[in-house]
């Protein structure tokens, strides 16, 4: 019987979690592998399991992981949301104003302030898409459509390109952990948010699995006259999910601002909001598969990096950097029959007897 | 209906919270539009400078923003009126023929029009309209023209200057640029300028370079690839760190500039102007620049303009290493000798970069 | 049409025109607050871009000029509409269509031009066409929500556009096939022969030329293909309800994949008109940003052939004011977007139309089509 419980436990974490977590175990096996013995030698085996690549795979993960919770709160509730690249965008924003017009406090003071805007920022375009697609009925996807052009439009007009932002979140090491040969310097040498990422992951698959909030999150969103039936407040759950959800995406923006750059740039998401949607669906609207589908797309994004930068191939550039793009196109179509949306996903609910 | 109150709460809050995440922005930078301070009398009114940015805009910290506060500086110089200089920011690269047809349908009599990409447009209207002075920035004149000057610059040569400083200051034996899009040639001639001037002083020398991998809508305006790479860089055990492209190139500068050893073991090197006043930020890791000097260039030929003695054709700007600032003390004195001789040796033809060739 | 004369269609014309009229001119006002609260004067860009858009030939030359694009992405993205398709895609499609085009139209000298020019903007149709069945064709085989494919198709086509013209490397990347070798260094192909270049209607400075038809040409065709013809029924049936239309025996799949094709069809033919006619030529920096304002036309004409002109050339008017209203006022040409994403939300949600107004509801449902039928896993 013992025989056989490793391969069933492997096989409950791979119907759970999907392939992307094989995909992320692999690359960190391959990681400490190529890294600590004479394989690091070899420039592809350096290009593909770098420490260099490594960091640049979580620092492009964080952004999306952020988006695709953002996407699945949203949508475990029934509101489709594809305005994440929207809200992002406003939250980097209302993070850079809030970190130019607080650069005489404290860093630390003003850098956490700054956080705190972009999150409420992002979480009032949660509550302004809530408002579009559950009060005034509008159409979820256009609703999230107008989220990101008005986003855009507004935080170019208003961006005043005088305005510096002193300072940025630096690393903070964990200590022992930071230690640990290859692993210590990617995982636990990282910048706040980073690491409040990953936490925020867990947090929301133990929220949506074993609390009481996420199973009626999951039943409003997948039958939403039975959640009404046993006195849920089906549009309550959406209005707070979808707010939620554009928080997370807000942090996801003050992780751009504050965390990797320092500085606001018009348009700087740059359509990590739709890559994000993307780890969403092809984790299956679960955290943990999203994390799996996220850090498989920040990879290819190293990887193009690392290729570039190696010069190890004569590919011409272009068809280099259509890797993650392509990635994400045959992650969403490699999935026949395997991913399902929440059930009620982009329909108005209205209670019994309204109109 | 019961929420209907509730509902207009929530509209009223999200209103006043727009409007309050709108008001701690400073005023959009439209005002300084027309900044030149109306100092002199001389030519007010009939002498009018207008300039059609590349698509973006014109505060950009980038090249707009110097072409412009070269056409604000010639007429503080020449006493112009604040109504006499105005700029469009262009939109769309289709719109470029229309934003300076703007300009000649109200009589201006200089327009600079800013980026290789408005080449084109700028040959064709000046075709069109022999009257008017045209000042392109980074564009190369095949046949010289009248009424067109093109500003261009010896990128090469500030590139070279680069790597000869990058490449003596390397502990480690391996450099790195991080570089806007070489769908742009200026990019490219950085460059190969840096990568020659680094082999030059070290002919074992590393140099990891990478252009932007995306669209050229997105090339220079990506500081989040450009902090990215500069820290894959770092990983991979460069210590000096070139970064040319714009605001691509500035979040590289950032991001070194918070690296472990930032100014001590490591530094970074700006590009186009000054960035040591541009990027404060960088401050903490950056050595120098390479200019190349785009505001006297647009000073200097719109005075030419304005005294009727318009040089068409080619005009070369400078193109030369920022001043070291702090780090003045720890460039030793022979590298500063050696980055003069490699300068003359440049003017003079007697050192080649290659590129070109 | 002769009975759109009678006096229940006027009624229903005007009903359908009520609410994207109100819907601009609330944008247009709630634009003017946010220009007022950053300092700006509404009044100052408002009549610049009025001037700018229909003061004189030339604002007129350019509103109409740069009507043409919209009209033809905005059918795309309506025609796709129709079918509950959402295609964010009309901006790779765009590309792909003036990629091909100039691949044409820089290629075959000595053809005469009444075979080049058709030849050319055929090859932008294909372009588009192709661009478009992708996303069609992995919808129904693998369920693959064709808003993420397009959304990510806009990136390929994009980077596709600019390999073609690739100056090349200096550590050996060859250049791309259709760059120019007499421009140096620079990235942009020659120019497009003139037997394949679309004349002019109004030569320079006005630049109007012949497309202006095509693109008319276009929407009535699209109108026929939508209500007059047994596929356009099929189409209307399918985007009402997939499963009703299954039972009665359409071909659903087919009709998906096709109305994919034929959306960008319609957006390759614009990045096609607007290489032959207007640009002569690609560049990276001609990329297909017309693509994405698509939608917001197609719903501003409630996703209605007739409508989308009409939404097209309210748009044409604001791009084309844009310059003379910074010219005129200085404000940055983003309030324009701000404006268009509000008119946008305000079409889309009529009901916050209905409120500012004071409108009684209609009993019949507004013409805002749904398209949001989820991410589609089976």
């Amino acid at each position: 019987m013992s025989k056989n419980a490793p391969v069933s436990a492997f096989h409950r974490l791979r119907r759970r979690y999907g392939n992307t977590m094989i995909v992320a175990l692999a690359l960190i096996i391959m990681a400490i592998l190529v890294n600590m013995t004479p394989l690091k030698e070899q420039t592809w085996l350096r290009v593909l399991f770098g420490v260099s690549a490594l960091n640049f795979t979580l620092r492009a993960t964080v952004p999306l992981v952020l988006g695709a919770l953002s996407g699945i709160l949203c949508e475990r509730s029934g509101i489709i949301n594809i305005g994440i690249e929207g809200m992002m965008l406003a939250g980097a924003f209302a993070g850079f104003v809030a970190k130019t017009s607080t650069n005489h406090w404290s860093l630390a003071a003003s850098l956490i302030f700054s956080v705190a805007a972009a999150v409420a920022v992002g979480g009032l375009m949660g509550a302004v898409h809530a408002l579009f697609s559950i009060r005034f009925r509008m159409d979820q996807i256009i609703s999230g459509t107008v989220i990101i052009i008005l986003a855009l439009g507004t935080t170019s007009y208003l961006y005043n390109r005088d305005a510096i932002a002193e300072g940025k979140f630096s690393s903070i090491p964990i200590p022992g952990l930071a230690q640990i040969p290859v692993l210590g310097p990617v995982l636990f040498d990282n910048p706040p948010i980073t690491y409040l990422a990953l936490i925020m992951v867990a947090v929301v698959h133990l929220g949506l699995f074993y609390t009481r909030w996420g199973l009626r999150t999951r039943a409003v969103g997948e039958h939403p006259r039975a959640a009404d039936t046993v006195g849920i407040n089906v549009n309550r759950y959406r209005y707070i999910n979808t707010s939620l959800g554009g928080m997370l995406a807000g942090l996801a923006g003050a992780f751009l601002v504050l965390e990797a750059v320092g500085q606001f740039q018009e348009g700087m998401t740059a359509g990590r909001g739709f890559i994000s949607l993307a780890a969403m669906i092809f984790g299956n609207w679960n955290p943990i598969g999203a994390l799996g589908a996220a850090t498989l797309f920040g990879y290819t994004q190293a990887l193009q990096n690392e290729l570039l930068l190696a010069g190890v191939t004569q590919v011409p550039r272009q068809f280099i950097s259509m890797l993650p793009y392509v990635v994400t196109i045959v992650a969403v179509s490699g999935l026949v029959g395997r991913v399902r949306p929440p059930a009620a996903e982009g329909k108005v609910y209205e209670t019994e007897g309204s109109a | 209906m019961k929420t209907s109150r509730l509902m207009k709460l929530l509209i009223l809050l999200t209103a006043v919270a727009m409007l309050l995440a709108a008001c701690p922005a400073p005023m959009p930078a439209s005002d300084s539009g027309s900044g030149a301070a109306d100092t002199g009398d001389s030519m007010a009114g009939d002498f009018k400078v207008g300039l059609v940015t590349d698509v973006g805009r014109v505060n950009d910290r980038s090249f707009n923003q110097s072409a412009w506060e070269g056409v604000v500086a010639a007429a503080e110089a020449l006493g112009l009126a604040e109504d006499d200089i105005k700029y469009i920011e262009t939109q769309d690269a289709k719109d470029y023929a229309d934003n300076m047809q703007q300009f000649i349908d109200a009589d201006y009599n200089v327009i600079v029009s800013v980026g290789f990409a408005l080449g084109d447009a700028t040959t064709t209207a000046a075709k069109e309209n022999p009257d008017v002075f045209f000042i392109g920035v980074d564009q190369f004149q095949g046949e010289a023209m009248p009424n067109v000057a093109g500003l261009i610059f010896n990128e090469d040569h500030s590139g070279y200057l680069a790597g000869v400083l990058a490449g003596s200051l390397s502990k480690t034996g391996t450099i790195a640029a991080v570089l806007g899009t070489d769908l742009v040639p200026p990019v490219v001639a950085f460059n190969e300028g840096y990568i020659a001037g680094a082999k030059s002083v070290n002919a074992d020398i590393n140099v990891i370079s990478t252009y932007h991998p995306g669209e050229i809508s997105q090339a220079f305006v990506d500081p989040e690839w450009g902090a990215a790479t500069a820290k894959q860089a770092l990983d991979q055990g460069a210590d000096v760190i070139f970064g040319a492209g714009g605001i691509t190139g500035n979040g590289a500068l950032q991001e070194v500039a918070t690296a472990d050893g930032a100014g001590e073991a490591v530094f970074c090197i700006g590009v186009d102007t000054d960035q040591w006043n541009t990027v404060p930020a960088a401050q903490p890791c950056l050595i120098s620049s390479a200019m190349k000097l785009i505001t006297p260039g647009v000073v200097e030929l719109v005075t030419m303009a304005s005294e009727g003695e318009f040089p068409g054709g080619n005009y070369f700007g400078d193109a030369d290493l920022a001043p070291f600032h702090d780090f003045d003390d720890m460039v030793p004195q022979e590298l500063k000798d050696l980055l003069e001789e490699t300068k003359a040796g440049l003017i003079d033809g007697s050192i080649d970069t290659g590129y070109g060739n | 049409m002769a009975t759109a004369t009678s006096t229940a269609g006027l009624t229903r014309t005007l009903r359908a025109l009520l609410i994207p009229s109100l819907a601009l001119l609330a944008a247009l006002l709630a634009g003017a607050v946010v220009m007022i609260l950053s300092g700006d004067d509404p009044m100052a860009a408002y009549s610049g871009l009025f001037k700018g858009a229909f003061g004189d030939g030339k604002g007129w030359a350019r509103t109409i000029r740069k009507t043409i694009p919209f009209v033809l992405t905005g059918l795309s993205v309506a025609l796709a509409f129709k079918v509950s398709l959402f295609n964010i895609g009309a901006s790779g499609q765009f590309v792909m269509g003036s990629v091909f085009a100039v691949a044409v139209g820089i290629n075959f000298e000595g053809l005469p031009f009444y075979i080049h020019l058709p030849l050319a903007l055929l090859a932008g149709i294909a372009g588009g066409l192709l661009w478009g069945a992708i996303p069609g064709i992995l919808k129904v085989y693998t369920g693959a929500h064709e808003v993420i494919v397009t959304i990510m198709l806009n990136y390929v086509a994009s980077l596709f556009g600019g390999w073609t013209v690739y100056a090349g490397g200096t550590q050996g990347q060859t250049p791309g096939p259709l760059w120019d070798r007499t421009a140096g260094a620079i990235s942009e192909t020659p120019d497009v022969l003139h037997s394949a270049q679309i004349p002019w209607l109004f030569g320079p400075p006005y630049r109007v030329h012949y497309g202006v038809f095509l693109a008319l040409a276009a929407a009535i065709l699209v109108w026929w293909l939508i209500f007059k013809t047994p596929l356009g029924f099929e189409m209307r049936t399918v985007g009402h309800n997939m499963r009703a239309a299954r039972y009665a025996g359409i071909r659903v799949n087919f009709t998906i994949i096709l109305t994919m094709a034929l959306a960008g069809g319609l957006a390759g033919l614009a990045g096609a008109i607007e290489t032959l006619g207007l640009n002569h030529k690609f560049a990276p920096e001609f990329g297909g940003a017309v693509g994405f304002d698509g939608i917001t036309v197609a719903l501003l004409g409630q996703t209605h052939p007739i409508g989308v002109l009409l939404a097209a050339f309210m748009f044409g008017a604001l791009d084309g004011g844009a310059a003379t209203m910074q010219f005129e006022s200085g404000v940055p040409a983003d309030i324009i977007q701000i404006i268009q994403a509000l008119v946008l939300a305000f079409v889309a949600a009529p009901l916050i139309i209905r409120m500012i107004f004071r409108l009684r509801q209609q009993e019949d449902q507004d013409a805002g089509s749904a398209v949001s039928t989820s991410w589609g896993g089976t």
